[in-house]
């Protein structure tokens, strides 16, 4: 979520509430014989108070399995999880004075810090990385469509490169009939290929070799020892088309041993190369606009289950 | 009788022979294209000529034989001049024409080859007089015309029709039908005299190429003889039957068989000469459901439809019909009709290849005529045939049409009748004008076949305001305004409409005071939107805005790209509230930051209207797409958006079995589902859903006019 001027309100909400919970702590800090507890009034206040705004910030995935039910906007939900779970961790320190105490309550206050910690870092990545996926991955597409769109990608390049060099001998795995073009516009819709009488007029296109053996050598060396790798396996390390830079270059090299004729049919294969480095770069992007969550939610999952624990057995046994 | 020579043998022929008949009755061949036995001789392409002695030669098709002439009819004087005719009339001709391609027998090009013209001396014509392909039973070519007037004798004087004539003058000569109209928009009857005098490859037959109906056991092949015999083919032209042999069989369907069925794509219509057949929509008649959530697991792990019962839109409050490809509508509530003797169906799958609307079975045993369109349009055409269609019409659908009209639903039973009885069956072929925006309003319409495409000019442009279909109407606007027509309204393919007269129209306004005012209030919306929509117009400006087609939305969802983390929680609401079946793929266009997401965007010109052979995807008076639940997964609509914003979705659901009447089977009905806004609710779900606050419904005129800079 964006951290902008519409969060205002929250944040002005939550610096209040901040005040009012120092306002009340330092006193009871200051004039308390024994120090702040968590078993004194106060402290199992600023107790019920943390553990409510984390029961409130964990409903957030509750509420996300039901996307229909009209109980407040999804955005609203968002913002007091931020927000309220945030608070959660200067409240709860304050119920415990500060003090980590035995085991469980240690444990905890360490999944509280890592917990709001992983939230903080989250909120971060959230607020930077959509803006850098849009510029830098314009030609984004589905995450889970990510793998499809590859084979595209290569099936497509296969068919430049076979145009002007002749049969690559490659054992081809994608659909022959799918002759998409890979884009940043993926069809989510099986294109149903022409059959029948239709299909008998269009007369099948030519098998035009447009180089010679001898002048195709070196695209044929390039594509199938550096391209289609890359193609195939775009995250294997030390691959020169990885970089942008460094593809440039390679492919400037490759102009002055094709003939001008070719230098389009160049350009197209850079595009498909570049478009593979977009698809990487938005997968990482992705890992980690979401990778978070994997250390996010089952702590906090954990958080509550112990939290609810530790509420019970205080209550059972303080007195 | 009258003695003369030819070619050195003395002829005796009576008098006022002409010079070409004598040598036929000789025996003696004189070459010519203008001229038919059985039509006047009128000597205009003159490769007849002979050598009479005279100062010049003359055509021997006019010229009468006097006492004592010597002809000669090949010299090499003779020869000589006629073969520079044919190069001059090979210049002017297409080679090879349409007639030598199909049959290879064009007069011209024969005559041509007889005389060793490979290629004339004379440049080709550069002007191109035009190809007419209006008719669909007669292609017309123009420029493979050499004006020999056969065809306007055989309209004239053999089927005394009176269509054809010549126009123009000079270079630009050529043969028109009525006043130059196109030939399927004229009164010609396609009787194929025409085309059967044509020398060349100027008017063709226009056999549907490769689609000759297959006989077999159950489909017998008729002769031309047999179906003039018939009284619904009485009037109409053997020459065309006979030209056109396999493009009508007759079809013997035993009872409980199924004759077609909805959703499938097929290219004839029938006509039931005995026994009868039932007609209905299999498809089940529920909405898909437009709300969900977490009701459990099983109930997540189906998908199902919801009865009308629990699930029935705002308007569905009276009986509604159901437009079918037939001579009768459904009822809403029970979708089954009968179909008898004289009926015809499955006239718009004929006629504009539209899928059927509707399965039709065998009720007892059915005999029934099964024709391509060419023999369709010229019964159609034929006068016996369409009074027929027409009375059967009046009789069965006219009154449910004319109670589809919301407001007509107040008409006494009396009024009803009268205008069963007064109003007029007009029919319009595709692209034809039906009114002229500025043109006197004359008539209110009702569309009863087809669609009709509704459009105002702008300056720069036409500006389509809607497409109506079958049980739409028409042309209250200028009627109850300035009496002049405020739109132009277009034939899109074969359209037939319901005319009301003025005086009826008037007659009705001013004897049921609610029939106005719920026109007046209609007519008021409908100035109110076309007005907004030619301000909008007007008021944007940018390329990629027009380019990518945001203009002419509605209401588009777009995802801020800055903001959305890629979560597909709008996706994932979406299907949640649509039992399972998301109506949005977080995936489309770009403009600026934003992601235009496939998902309907209530066009302002929503071509996934046209075609749809049940009217089961309708606008709603918020100018909301919707798809009706009676909807038969034909697919036309998804195909004919251009944005991919319509997908077909396979639902189990138990309904009749169409092999086993009676019985019903869990089968797979495919229906199309399109983003329905979330109407029923305040906010579209995936909105609702998106957490970080990424998702909007918007007026892209609205939104983003402060990028476009617009007002």
């Amino acid at each position: 979520m964006r951290m902008d001027e519409t969060q205002r309100g929250w944040l002005i909400a939550s610096a209040a509430i901040l005040a009012v919970a120092l306002a009340v702590f330092v006193p009871y800090a200051y004039f308390s014989s024994q120090g702040p507890r968590g078993g004194s009034a106060i402290g199992l206040l600023f107790g019920v108070v943390g553990f409510a705004f984390m029961i409130f910030a964990a409903l957030l995935g509750a509420r996300k399995r039901v996307p229909t039910w009209r109980v407040g906007r999804a955005q609203a939900w968002m913002r007091g999880h931020l927000w309220l779970g945030l608070l959660s961790l200067p409240i709860l320190l304050f119920h415990g004075g500060f003090h980590f105490g035995g085991t469980l309550t240690r444990v905890l206050m360490w999944l509280l810090i890592i917990v709001v910690g992983s939230g903080v870092f989250g909120a971060v990545l959230q607020h930077y990385l959509p803006d850098i996926m849009t510029s830098d991955a314009p030609l984004e597409t589905i995450y889970d469509e990510i793998a499809h769109v590859r084979e595209q990608l290569l099936d497509e390049a296969d068919r430049y490169v076979e145009t002007w060099c002749g049969s690559l001998h490659l054992q081809l795995a994608g659909p022959q009939g799918a002759s998409l073009h890979a884009g940043g516009f993926s069809a989510m819709r099986p294109i149903t290929p022409i059959r029948g009488p239709v299909a008998a007029g269009i007369a099948p296109a030519a098998a035009v070799v447009a180089l010679t053996e001898d002048e195709s050598a070196p695209l044929r060396r390039f594509y199938l020892e550096e391209m289609r790798p890359f193609l195939d396996r775009p995250r294997a390390r030390g691959q020169r088309l990885a970089n942008e830079a460094r593809a440039t270059s390679a492919f400037e090299g490759l102009k002055t041993a094709l003939p001008p004729a070719a230098h389009a049919m160049l350009a197209d294969l850079e595009d498909v190369c570049e478009e593979a480095r977009q698809l990487e770069r938005q997968a990482r992007l992705h890992h980690w606009l979401h990778g978070w969550l994997l250390v996010h939610i089952p702590l906090s999952l954990a958080l509550i289950a112990l939290g609810a624990i530790h509420a019970v057995m205080a209550l059972r046994y303080s007195s | 009788m009258i003695d003369l020579t030819i070619d050195g043998n003395p002829v005796r022929v009576p008098a006022g022979t002409s010079v070409f008949d004598a040598a036929r009755m000789k025996g003696i061949a004189i070459p010519t294209l203008c001229h038919l036995q059985n039509e006047t001789p009128v000597g205009v392409c003159r490769l007849c000529v002979v050598d009479t002695g005279a100062r010049v030669f003359s055509a021997s098709c006019v010229r009468p034989v006097e006492p004592g002439m010597n002809v000669v009819t090949n010299s090499e004087k003779v020869q000589s001049a006629r073969r520079t005719l044919l190069e001059l009339l090979l210049a002017d001709h297409p080679s090879p024409c349409a007639r030598q391609q199909q049959s290879g027998d064009c007069e011209l090009e024969a005559l041509g080859r007889a005389a060793g013209i490979k290629e004339p001396r004379f440049s080709k014509r550069t002007l191109a007089r035009g190809k007419d392909d209006s008719s669909l039973a007669i292609a017309v070519d123009h420029d493979a015309c050499i004006l020999c007037d056969r065809c306007i004798r055989g309209c004239n004087e053999i089927r005394n029709n009176f269509v054809l004539g010549r126009m123009g003058k000079g270079y630009a000569a050529g043969v028109a039908f009525d006043l130059n109209a196109p030939m399927g928009d004229s009164t010609c009857i396609s009787c194929g005299e025409c085309m059967v005098s044509c020398p060349t490859g100027a008017l063709t037959n226009k056999g549907i190429v490769g689609t000759v109906i297959a006989a077999g056991d159950d489909a017998q092949l008729i002769e031309a003889e047999e179906l003039l015999h018939l009284p619904v083919f009485k009037g109409i032209s053997g020459t065309f039957l006979e030209l056109n042999r396999g493009a009508i069989v007759k079809r013997r369907v035993r009872h409980g068989e199924i004759i077609c069925r909805e959703g499938e794509f097929g290219s004839t219509a029938f006509y039931l000469l005995e026994g009868k057949a039932r007609v209905s929509i299999s498809s089940p008649i529920a909405h898909v459901k437009t709300e969900g959530g977490a009701r459990g697991f099983f109930k997540r792990l189906t998908s199902t439809l919801a009865v009308r019962d629990s699930d029935a839109r705002e308007e569905e409050t009276r009986d509604r019909t159901i437009p079918i490809d037939a001579s009768v509508d459904l009822a809403y509530e029970n979708p089954v009709a009968e179909l008898g003797p004289g009926d015809l169906f499955g006239e718009m799958t004929c006629l504009n290849f539209y899928p059927r609307s509707a399965t039709v079975r065998a009720e007892t045993d059915v005999l029934a005529y099964e024709m391509l369109r060419n023999v369709l349009d010229i019964l159609m055409k034929n006068k016996t045939f369409r009074a027929q269609l027409d009375q059967n019409y009046r009789r069965r659908a006219l009154e449910n049409h004319l109670r589809g009209v919301p407001m007509f639903a107040d008409l006494t039973p009396d009024f009803i009748e009268h205008l069963k009885e007064s109003v007029e069956l007009v029919r319009y072929a595709p692209g034809q004008l039906i009114a002229r925006q500025g043109e006197p309003a004359e008539s209110f319409y009702l569309v009863r076949i087809g669609f009709v495409k509704i459009s105002e000019n702008y300056p720069g442009g036409e500006l389509v305001l809607a497409y109506l279909s079958r049980g739409d109407y028409f042309g209250e606007i200028g009627l109850l305004g300035g009496g002049v027509r405020t739109a132009t309204c277009t034939a899109l393919d074969h359209v037939e409409l319901v005319r009301i007269s003025n005086e009826d129209f008037r007659q009705m306004i001013e004897q049921f005071p609610a029939v106005r005012q719920g026109l007046e209030k209609v007519a008021a919306e409908r100035r109110a939107q076309n007005q907004q929509r030619l301000q909008m117009v007007e008021s944007v400006p940018i390329d990629q805005f027009l380019s990518q087609g945001l203009m002419e939305a509605q209401s588009l969802l777009i995802l801020d790209l800055e903001r959305c983390t890629r979560c597909d929680a709008c996706v994932n609401a979406c299907a949640d509230a649509h039992d399972g079946v998301t109506r949005l793929i977080r995936d489309g266009l770009r403009f600026e930051q934003y992601l235009v997401a496939t998902s309907c965007r209530q066009c302002r010109d929503p071509l996934c209207m046209v075609g749809c052979p049940v009217g089961s995807i309708r606008r709603r008076n918020s100018l909301e797409v919707i798809i009706e639940d009676w909807c038969i997964g034909c697919g036309l609509c998804a195909r004919n958006c251009p944005y991919g914003n319509i997908n077909l979705h396979p639902f189990e659901v138990v309904a009749e079995d169409p092999d086993r009447p009676g019985r019903k089977r869990a089968i797979v009905k495919q229906k199309a589902t399109s983003c329905d806004l979330c109407t029923h609710l305040k906010e579209p779900s995936c909105v609702y859903a998106c957490p970080h606050d990424a998702a909007h419904r918007v007026d892209p005129r609205t939104f983003f006019a402060p990028l476009l800079g617009g007002k």
